[in-house]
């Protein structure tokens, strides 16, 4: 398949427009994913109690909670394909970068919607201190491209074994561990009038680390 | 076997010089003893990595199954000698410390690592086409390879600045007797000749258990 | 100097068990590639 610029970013984009409306028909992953956000956010914030004084605390919790929705739901966005067989079509129409890259801006955009509910509940419920919006939705936006570059990356490696959930959550940890360490601190400092630069550079380097193995390796990852 | 033999003998006389000979290092004094085991355990925690992700990488380029014998086998091997580090330090922090862990940067990154190779041997055995458990493991090797550089040198220093209350546990700069040096030194190189000659080990019974499953 | 030497004969030990064990390990591998 001749995969010129043009092209490429049209498959790109199918893909995601394919993506975005097989989810929107059932709606299933997204509902599973808003709920399951609520129910962590929920126990977090209730069991933690108000922090507005904690606010290191709070960023770490926040965090978590976010983890635990992209553990739970970004580790099936692979495993659809495989399940139902779809993957040798969309092979034909489209490179594995391609599919991947696709599936990639997917997982941004779902992060997205999850967080765009789950952010503004969380600072409620624990009454966390006003946040310098600029720098908080940096570190959130960079946060979510980094969390979501690990997670397709891994869920297509997982989508081809027999394990599952358990399995993603164990072999993406490590890989996710600089994202959380990062995201926790660039959002303390955001709490703490602190610059959050280095954070920033850092989940970015991560970020644009990962995305340049993956150009590498989706290819080495769908065979036959 | 002389090779073999001349490994034992190597060991056994840096042991028996590095425990009865060399002096205690100031800071440490008694639990001097810990660092000829625990640092080279680390070292060839870090060694069999190197190794594994090397041959991960090579086993992409030229899908060749025995660069993928010495992955995993070097896996294996990386994943006892880091529990023997992660142990042993932790013991060796409780005696310093009285903890017997503190998020220090070394315990953290050592911590990190050992991760990695649960992870990427839980991988391993969670599919069981030969092809396939080679070429996805092969690529996880890789995304850890990406993640390392983070995990081990980035992160760990990040405690500080998430967790500001310091514990006092910096190995200051000491100035090492030469005879600790060269016991020191000595149990690194025959720990690296120990580990290279399980390696092998583990890659020949591999290709055994291949040859028995094709027949 | 008591404790020294307990942990010297037990590193020994344990060193000279695993080199044992090694050794036959090998033997037996160099035994199964002949065939």
């Amino acid at each position: 398949m001749p995969a010129s610029g043009s092209n490429s970013a049209v498959a790109v984009w199918t893909i995601l427009r394919k993506e975005c409306r097989s989810e929107w028909r059932t709606r299933y992953g997204l509902n599973a994913a808003l709920l399951f956000a609520l129910a962590s956010l929920t126990a977090v914030s209730f069991a933690a109690g108000r922090l507005g004084d904690r606010s290191d605390v709070l960023a770490a919790l926040l965090w978590i909670v976010l983890l635990f929705a992209t553990l739970s739901s970004l580790s099936h966005a692979f495993v659809r394909e495989v399940e139902g067989r779809t993957m040798l079509l969309l092979r034909l129409v489209a490179s594995p970068t391609e599919i991947a890259t696709g599936k990639l801006l997917f997982n941004v955009l779902f992060l997205a919607v999850v967080e765009v509910f789950a952010v503004p509940l969380f600072l409620v419920f624990t009454g966390a201190p006003p946040v310098r919006w600029g720098p908080f939705l940096a570190v959130l936006g960079l946060g979510t491209i980094a969390l979501a570059a690990s997670s397709t990356l891994i869920g297509a490696v997982i989508a081809q074994t027999r394990g599952r959930g358990a399995l993603f959550a164990g072999v993406s940890l490590p890989v996710l561990l600089p994202v959380l360490a990062a995201a926790v601190s660039g959002t303390r400092q955001m709490w703490s009038a602190h610059p959050v630069a280095p954070s920033l550079r850092l989940l970015a380097a991560y970020a644009v680390a990962l995305l340049a193995a993956s150009l590498l390796l989706y290819d080495h990852l769908w065979e036959d | 076997m002389l090779l073999r033999l001349s490994l034992f003998v190597w060991i056994s006389v840096a042991m028996v010089v590095a425990l009865l000979k060399a002096p205690l290092v100031p800071v440490l004094l008694e639990t001097t003893r810990v660092l000829y085991f625990h640092i080279p355990c680390a070292w060839i925690a870090v060694v069999a990595l190197g190794w594994s992700m090397l041959h991960s990488i090579l086993y992409l380029v030229k899908r060749d199954l025995r660069h993928d014998d010495h992955a995993a086998a070097a896996a294996g091997l990386g994943l006892l000698f880091c529990i023997a580090a992660t142990v042993t330090g932790a013991l060796w922090a409780k005696a310093m410390w009285g903890a017997y862990w503190n998020w220090d940067p070394r315990e953290t990154s050592i911590f990190f690592v050992l991760l990695l190779y649960t992870a990427y041997l839980a991988l391993r055995s969670s599919i069981q086409e030969e092809e396939k458990r080679a070429r996805l493991s092969a690529v996880y090797s890789v995304i850890a390879f990406v993640a390392v550089p983070f995990l081990v040198f980035v992160v760990p220093r990040m405690y500080d600045s998430l967790h500001p209350d310091p514990i006092i546990n910096r190995r200051g700069k000491v100035d090492m007797d030469p005879m600790i040096v060269l016991c020191f030194n000595a149990m690194l190189v025959g720990f690296t000749g120990l580990y290279f000659w399980m390696q092998s080990l583990r890659v020949r019974v591999s290709r055994l258990e291949r040859r028995a499953h094709a027949a | 100097m008591d404790r020294n030497w307990i942990v010297l004969g037990v590193s020994l030990l344990v060193w000279g068990l695993l080199f044992l064990w090694l050794v036959r390990v090998e033997k037996r591998v160099k035994e199964l590639e002949r065939k």
